[in-house]
């Protein structure tokens, strides 16, 4: 087992990977940047190094920094959390060659799921269904209307290279796929160094439903059921459940079978999740493998009771699974809530700021994973990701009560936060009878909030 | 008997930990005051900056060695001021630190058996090279970045550094 690890992130999943640390007795290292330095979570970490100024690009993904840190800290792992270098091979390869466990896949699972062209094919090697796509990266014009228009318009041109939403744009018609092309590729180019993309029917108004995976050094592979994550705007989630409402079970399983089906040939390793779109007859498609710890890790740990993040460390300590795959029981329903610092009656500006005012809710059936305080200042250079606000009940109408009482009483001031949208959403039919898809809060809910601010002049 | 003093005693125990409490509170990193023959200086050290205390000085306390979180106090009857582990410049110079943009460990000297880079009074250009740091290993030569005379030499050859840390303060010509 690891002596010490360094965790090379920062805000919640730093302290969610310190706490982790701290559960199994093993000593951890910080890193910050020079706007983190007052970071409250930075005192529960063994030892804290300072790795560069505020912005992100010379600090928490300056890679010979981080490793140097590592190095004279003595730590034996690094875990990247979500984010910043979690999914970066590179810097997988650097720990290995610095002989620092990297807590997280093989560096050639990383690179063979990291290229989403590339994680489709294997996808359907496997009997997993893609979303109808093309024959693998775009080289032509022609290739691209030729597809467009055997699948039928609107399509969606996509980063071979991107993920977690980024690097996508959609195209309804000849015009716009020639453009979009274009600039598709100069943008993935310039954000991700590899200008390839690959085309997708675009579904109608699909639900995102995901299923996480643990698999160990030894072959073993089991899924811990699914969430899904359709409350979303621009391509970010702001709601993720589990289990999914109103999904057939025979379904449910399919899904989760096929997920452990494609990591095990991936020769997968530590956590991770497949992500599907489901449409409106249920039928299922694979879109992407995220080869890290997701945010939303919490809502499994609620309904498995799997502490995920210690398993993590477990499995890149060289154990293998714990648990079986019967043994892995989904118990009630979980739903968590992103608290962003942005301001949903603004456009969703983000609010960065000091809090002056902080109360958190609690009590029974309520998780609050934050690393955020009275006092604390929420930097601009980062996500805004401020606490996820989580429920646990033994039905969804219970913990949907629950989430609205949490709500009410979380008090946070001096920042402006997403909780009344939250609140909103909570309140919203479509959302409490589970018939929600990746559309709804971008179709349904903003453009009323814009219709309500105009005609109240 | 002695009637209780009004004025504050910078031997009081109590009186220290407030200025500590406020030192702590404002982000302060030193503290100096004068009240007649009395002066309190307190010091917030960084992370083990390791700068070697130069002795004692012909006043009655002996000034303890700093310690890493938590001030040191300099309790100084009368106003012989301790030598300086602060830079013997006059108090209006503004120093011009150096500080370290890499982590990794630090190395005065080109080589072991080699003299330091540079010493207290050693001229720099910008492009002096100042001192070595290993990183990877790998050694980066960190030069001064800046005109004038090493006042101060702040870290200890062999020492861990991160980003931030004060390697050189340098009084500027």
């Amino acid at each position: 087992m690891f002596q010490r690890i360094l965790v090379a992130n920062r805000g919640e999943i730093a302290l969610r990977i310190i706490r982790a640390c701290r559960d199994l007795g093993i000593e951890s290292v910080a890193i910050y940047s020079q706007a983190d330095r007052d970071a409250p979570y930075l005192a529960l970490a063994d030892e804290r190094i300072c790795i560069g100024p505020p912005p992100a690009t010379e600090s928490y993904l300056r890679v010979p920094q981080i490793i140097s840190a590592a190095e004279i800290s003595n730590a034996d792992a690094i875990h990247p959390g979500y984010g910043f270098l979690s999914e970066n091979p590179d810097f997988a390869y650097k720990c290995r060659l610095s002989n620092i466990e990297f807590i997280g896949p093989p560096v050639e699972a990383m690179r063979a799921l990291g290229n989403k062209d590339q994680a489709r094919k294997l996808a359907r090697s496997v009997g997993v269904p893609v979303v109808p796509g093309s024959d693998g990266l775009i080289r032509s014009d022609e290739e691209a209307l030729r597809f467009a228009r055997q699948a039928g318009y609107p399509v969606l041109i996509k980063a071979a290279a991107g993920g977690g939403g980024r690097g996508i744009r959609v195209a309804h018609n000849d015009a716009e796929l020639l453009s979009g092309l274009q600039t598709a590729q100069a943008e993935a180019e310039a954000a991700f160094k590899d200008g390839s993309v690959y085309l997708e029917k675009y579904l109608d108004r699909p639900r995102h439903i995901e299923v996480q995976i643990l698999a160990d050094q030894h072959g073993n592979a089991i899924h811990l059921w699914e969430r899904e994550c359709s409350m979303q705007r621009r391509r970010q989630k702001l709601v993720e459940e589990s289990p999914a409402p109103n999904l057939p079970d025979d379904v449910r399983q399919a899904i989760c079978e096929a997920a452990v089906r494609l990591v095990k040939a991936a020769n997968y390793q530590n956590a991770g999740t497949c992500e599907f779109l489901v449409d409106q007859d249920n039928r299922f498609y694979f879109i992407e493998v995220n080869a890290r710890i997701q945010v939303e890790h919490p809502v499994t740990e609620l309904v498995t009771g799997v502490d995920l993040v210690r398993e993590q460390i477990r499995i890149a300590a060289g154990e293998p699974l714990r648990f079986t795959q019967e043994q892995i029981r989904h118990q009630g329903s979980a739903i968590e809530c992103r608290i962003n610092s942005e301001d949903p009656a603004n456009d969703f500006r983000p609010s960065p700021g000091k809090i002056t005012r902080w109360l958190p809710p609690g009590g029974p059936g309520v998780r609050l994973d934050t690393h955020a305080c009275a006092g604390y200042v929420v930097p601009p250079y980062y996500d805004s990701l401020v606490a996820k606000l989580l429920v646990h009940q033994p039905t969804r109408a219970e913990s949907i009560a629950t989430m609205r009482r949490a709500l009410a009483e979380f008090v946070i001031e001096g920042i402006k936060t997403t909780i009344p949208i939250h609140q909103q959403i909570m309140q919203t039919p479509e959302f409490i009878e589970g018939r929600v898809d990746t559309t709804f809060i971008e179709r349904c809910m903003l453009p009323a909030d814009k219709a309500r601010r105009l005609s109240a002049g | 008997m002695a009637e209780a003093t009004e004025r504050p005693n910078p031997f009081d125990v109590q009186t220290i930990r407030r200025l500590v409490e406020l030192m702590a509170r404002y982000d302060l990193n030193e503290v100096d005051l004068n009240q007649g023959e009395t002066r309190i200086r307190l010091r917030r050290g960084a992370r083990a900056t390791g700068s070697s205390q130069t002795g004692t000085h012909g006043a009655t306390t002996p000034a303890p060695a700093p310690t890493e979180q938590p001030p040191a106090p300099t309790v100084v009857p009368g106003s012989v001021s301790p030598p300086a582990t602060q830079p013997s410049a006059p108090p209006t110079t503004k120093l011009i630190p150096i500080t370290s943009e890499l982590i990794g460990t630090f190395y005065a000297k080109p080589r072991p058996d080699k003299e330091p880079f540079v010493k207290v009074g050693s001229q720099v250009k910008p492009d002096t090279v100042v001192c070595l740091i290993e990183a990877m290993k790998v050694y980066n030569e960190v030069v001064a970045g800046v005109t004038g005379t090493i006042a101060e030499v702040c870290v200890d050859n062999g020492q861990y550094v991160e980003y931030g840390t004060v390697l050189f303060k340098v009084i500027p010509s």
